[in-house]
């Protein structure tokens, strides 16, 4: 195989990124060697008589084979991975050419490569594999994207634009189908053309095929041209929407197509047929979501499989809907939409980004396999050109899109509040892709009793390739040209999540007024619904309580925060109380998250930490200016110690000042206090004796100069003043404060005493500027 | 009007206020009518308690501000004139109407006046400034009991952390119109008056 001298470049060097030019061999070979299996059947064959022979021969004896080659037997897998890495290898290569992916929309170079790889393989084999496989499609290829959309489908725009997006799929499809079918029918009837074979129904059938919008050829269009929401969410609404109008259109044409008939009867049924297939579709998601919902309320211990359940819950849900012919597509959307914002309280972030990434991958390859398969199962296939009804095919296709939605916009406008416009008009109209499905659906249509298959398969065929090519390359310019409105980048700010909320609240008040139960009525009462029920029901824990906008304050912090830390200024938060904000980010992820009242418990000692911290070093300073007046020898208290015995203390205290009477202090520095200055004039080495503590006035105790640690002279007075909060009082800085100790003796009793004593014969030369309130009392007995 | 209980809407009256608020006459005799049903008393205006009886309005957490902002400054009653002229707000932009407005005084329901009014609802104390207070208040009313003051406190931070680009530490008109430019204020402040 080529492929070791392909790969040994790739790997040699790590930091070089994969050059365009050693993509090409890497894929050259992969083409070949998918081509080498698509022509391995032959050998596998071969092989098998093989087998058989030495069976029946008694097992003659062969030498132990040391490397054999058995393909059969991993082919499919091998050949579905192929595929896959060539896929993603071509989506890998084209954005690695910029001017390319700039001009020509993905989906295009995809099918161009499709159709290599199915000439490729047409060259060497002559068959290529039916790679489209209806089945293929709609059971693994399709749901991926499905789910994706329907995921992240923007509830908000949608809901509002509701209407609009159901009248234009129904209404707008079953005019599309009815048009085409008629007109077509009118152009087989011509002579020149040679289509006399084909009848009214074959023609219908074949309109309600064509006429529906593709969402993965609008996903794939659309997402490169960044188009304002309104118009992105009209569009590709309408093409999630048509879903249900084409499973109706397609069942019953082709039932009655082998009949030859139909009835009124049978179009009435139709009728309902169509009711139940949109609404049952809807409700067998929406169970499903709501199932999945319950589910990621228990998974807070097993985070692991989290991700599985919105996966398979989905695929149920789709495949469910399939065994009942009810719409796959509609369902798919129910259920993503439907659970998300419950699961996605539920679940861990990490849950969350498993979730988004494999949803994004699943619906990206299957996207680029699709326009792969396109490609070769247009050379594949087999075709019959037909001039007349290709061509007209292709005309009806654009002039009843345009015909439908200029008609149907009319209509719509006389409703709608923000009026959609030409421009609007037109990209609507030009956005009306035609894809896959479509072709998968002519696919599968039965060419026992359709002969005119081949003709309808070359006609879808040209259809998508025009639609794709001519529409999705010019989108993009003409977009630029007509000065469309652009989707906003700017990431969705709090003030906004605000004031939208209040501005519901005001109009679905301003409603109530007027009596008019509009938009907003429902709205709002869907959300208290929602909130008093549903929530409790489906979220675990106390995220049940916690309101949209808290919520969505919480999600905004985390994502500042993260990206804070990842740009590396960890510092630096620009929000007003940090601490608080991360330690409710971290809460409601923890599975025993504490009632919300409590939430706000755990703040105020961090609220009364920092208080204390910016007193502690405020004073820190100052108490450098004072050190040398302070007193080594006295005792140094913890304040803490609350078990301290008051009376034990006080002895202590009368012992040391007994001892040390006859010091007087020594101020080595000018002190500006009053009090301090009248000791300084006064100093009358006498013995002070401190008053009883019984009168609540702490005397100022003359004591040994005695340096002691700041720390503990600070840490009494701060904490002392940490609990009263009582600012003015940082500038005394420590100490005794004997004012303060006089107001707080009420409060708290004994102990407060005993520890004023303690700061008083600690503090002899410096009762501080506090003191000033002492100056009534006498300095000196 | 004066004081003149009059149970029928003058056409003289309609087209006044046609021509102030830019109503239908269909719209504005259906508004007429759930004037007087939502008017007990029958003195051809409504007053507070009228407004409050109003099963909706009591459960929306803005009521009280809502029902306030009909009623001019100081006054207890409003009648109907004030009605429309306040319901005015909330009229749908017609594009007709866009391109004469620069011509004349901007009608009622411009984007601008849409915009002050929803900002006379945050700004109790009409002095231009939405203060932290201010929206704490709205805030505590749009989110209940359960939040704390601080988280509340936060929030209210960071939104005229977002919002205030002329650093006074309040949200004044012009910033409160920049920080909603994104947002379809045509379309979510109007109320589609069926003809």
């Amino acid at each position: 195989m080529a492929r070791s001298p392909a790969w040994s470049p790739a790997g040699g060097r790590r930091t070089l990124p994969l050059q365009p030019g050693l993509l090409l061999p890497l894929a050259a070979a992969l083409l070949l060697l998918l081509a080498g299996t698509a022509a391995s059947p032959a050998v596998d064959d071969h092989g098998k008589h093989q087998k058989v022979d030495n069976q029946t021969h008694n097992f003659t004896k062969k030498a132990f084979p040391v490397l054999s080659f058995e393909y059969a037997h991993i082919k499919t897998p091998f050949e579905i991975s192929l595929w896959v890495l060539l896929a993603s290898l071509m989506k890998l290569g084209f954005h690695l050419i910029p001017r390319l992916s700039s001009i020509v929309p993905e989906s295009c170079l995809l099918i161009v490569v499709g159709l290599l790889v199915g000439g490729l393989i047409q060259l060497l084999k002559e068959e290529v594999p039916p790679v489209l496989d209806s089945n293929l499609f709609f059971l693994c290829l399709l749901p991926p994207i499905i789910l994706d959309a329907g995921y992240f489908l923007p509830i908000r725009p949608f809901m509002e634009n509701l209407g609009t997006i159901l009248i234009f799929a129904v209404v707008g499809t079953l005019w599309n189908a009815f048009f085409i079918g008629g007109v077509l029918y009118g152009v087989c009837q011509i002579e020149a053309a040679n289509l006399k074979n084909i009848g009214l129904l074959p023609c219908l059938l074949f309109g309600s095929v064509i006429s529906a919008v593709d969402p993965v050829a609008v996903l794939a269009v659309f997402e490169e041209i960044h188009i304002n929401e309104l118009l992105h969410i009209l569009v590709f609404g309408e093409s999630l929407l048509n879903d249900a109008v084409t499973v109706v259109l397609y069942h019953l044409f082709e039932e009655y197509t082998v009949v030859g008939t139909v009835t009124v009867l049978d179009i009435v049924l139709g009728i309902i047929s169509f009711l139940v297939v949109a609404v049952g579709g809807v409700l067998v998601g929406a169970a499903y979501g709501f199932l999945a919902a319950l589910t990621s309320r228990f998974t807070s211990h097993t985070r692991v499989i989290e991700p599985l359940f919105v996966f398979v819950y989905s695929y149920m849900a789709y495949l469910s809907a399939e065994v009942f012919h009810l719409s796959g597509i509609m369902a798919l959307i129910a259920c993503g939409a439907v659970m998300r914002p419950y699961v996605e309280a539920n679940i861990s972030h990490k849950s969350h980004t498993t979730i988004k990434y494999f949803l994004k991958m699943w619906s990206s390859v299957s996207e680029t396999l699709i326009f792969i398969f396109l490609g070769v199962a247009t050379v594949g296939g087999s075709h019959s050109w037909n001039w007349a009804f290709v061509t007209a095919t292709v005309i009806l296709c654009l002039v009843a899109r345009v015909i439908g939605v200029v008609g149907l916009t009319a209509i719509i406008n006389k409703f709608r509040i923000v009026k959609l416009t030409t421009k609007d008009q037109f990209i609507i109209a030009y956005g009306g892709l035609r894809g896959a499905i479509a072709f998968s659906l002519g696919f599968l249509l039965d060419p026992k009793h359709f002969e005119m298959r081949e003709i309808f398969l070359t006609a879808i065929i040209t259809v998508i390739f025009f639609t794709v090519f001519v529409q999705g390359m010019t989108i993009k310019p003409l977009v630029e040209l007509l000065a469309v409105k652009k989707k906003q980048e700017a990431k969705r700010s709090i003030n906004e999540e605000i004031h939208t909320q209040f501005l519901d609240h005001l109009l679905t008040g301003i409603e109530a007024i007027c009596g008019h139960y509009g938009h907003h009525h429902w709205k709002d009462k869907l959300n208290r619904f929602n909130k008093k029920y549903v929530k409790k029901c489906l979220i675990a824990g106390q995220r049940s309580k916690e309101p949209q906008l808290v919520a969505f304050y919480h999600k905004m912090e985390m994502k500042h925060a993260i990206e804070l830390v990842e740009s590396g200024v960890g510092s630096k938060m620009p929000s007003a109380v940090p601490s608080t904000v991360s330690m409710q980010n971290i809460q409601p992820k923890k599975p025993a998250a504490p009632k919300p009242a409590e939430r706000g418990f755990p703040q105020l000692p961090k609220g009364r930490e920092e208080e204390i911290r910016k007193i502690l070093r405020n004073n820190l300073q100052r108490t450098r200016q004072r050190m040398h007046s302070y007193n080594r020898h006295t005792l140094v208290a913890d304040p803490f110690e609350d078990g301290f015995d008051d009376l034990l203390r006080k002895k202590q205290l009368e012992k040391t000042i007994k001892g040390i009477s006859n010091y007087l202090p020594v101020p080595a520095a000018p002190l500006d206090s009053p009090t301090m200055r009248r000791a300084r004039l006064s100093s009358d080495p006498q013995p002070y004796n401190p008053k009883p503590k019984s009168d609540g006035v702490p005397a100022i105790q003359i004591d040994l100069a005695s340096p002691q640690s700041p720390d503990s002279v600070n840490v009494i007075g701060e904490f002392k003043r940490g609990g009263q909060t009582e600012p003015e009082e940082e500038d005394r800085g420590l100490m005794m404060a004997p004012p303060t100790a006089a107001k707080e003796t009420n409060k708290r009793g004994e102990e407060d005493g005993a520890r004023d004593q303690q700061k008083l014969t600690r503090c002899l030369s410096d009762p501080g500027p506090g003191a000033d309130e002492d100056e009534d009392e006498p300095f000196l007995p | 009007m004066g004081s003149r209980a009059s149970t029928l809407l003058r056409e003289e009256e309609i087209e006044e206020i046609k021509k102030e608020t830019g109503f239908s006459h269909s719209q504005i005799t259906r508004l007429y009518s759930r004037f007087t049903s939502l008017d007990k008393g029958e003195n051809g205006a409504l007053s507070r308690e009228d407004f409050q009886r109003i099963p909706e309005l009591a459960i929306n957490p803005l009521g009280d501000r809502i029902i306030n902002a009909f009623f001019p400054e100081g006054e207890d009653q409003v009648n109907f004139r004030g009605f429309m002229r306040t319901l005015a707000h909330f009229r749908p932009i017609d594009d007709n109407e866009k391109k004469s407005a620069a011509s004349s005084e901007p009608p009622l329901n411009s984007r601008a006046n849409k915009l002050q009014f929803a900002f006379r609802m945050y700004d109790l104390d009409r002095d231009d400034k939405i203060s932290r207070d201010e929206l704490l208040q709205v805030l505590r009313m749009m989110v209940g009991v359960n939040i704390s003051d601080d988280q509340l406190g936060s929030i209210a931070d960071r939104t005229i952390q977002e919002a205030d680009t002329s650093g006074d530490g309040c949200i004044s008109f012009n910033e409160f119109m920049k920080v909603l430019e994104n947002v379809d204020v045509e379309h979510k402040m109007s109320i589609r008056f069926l003809h």
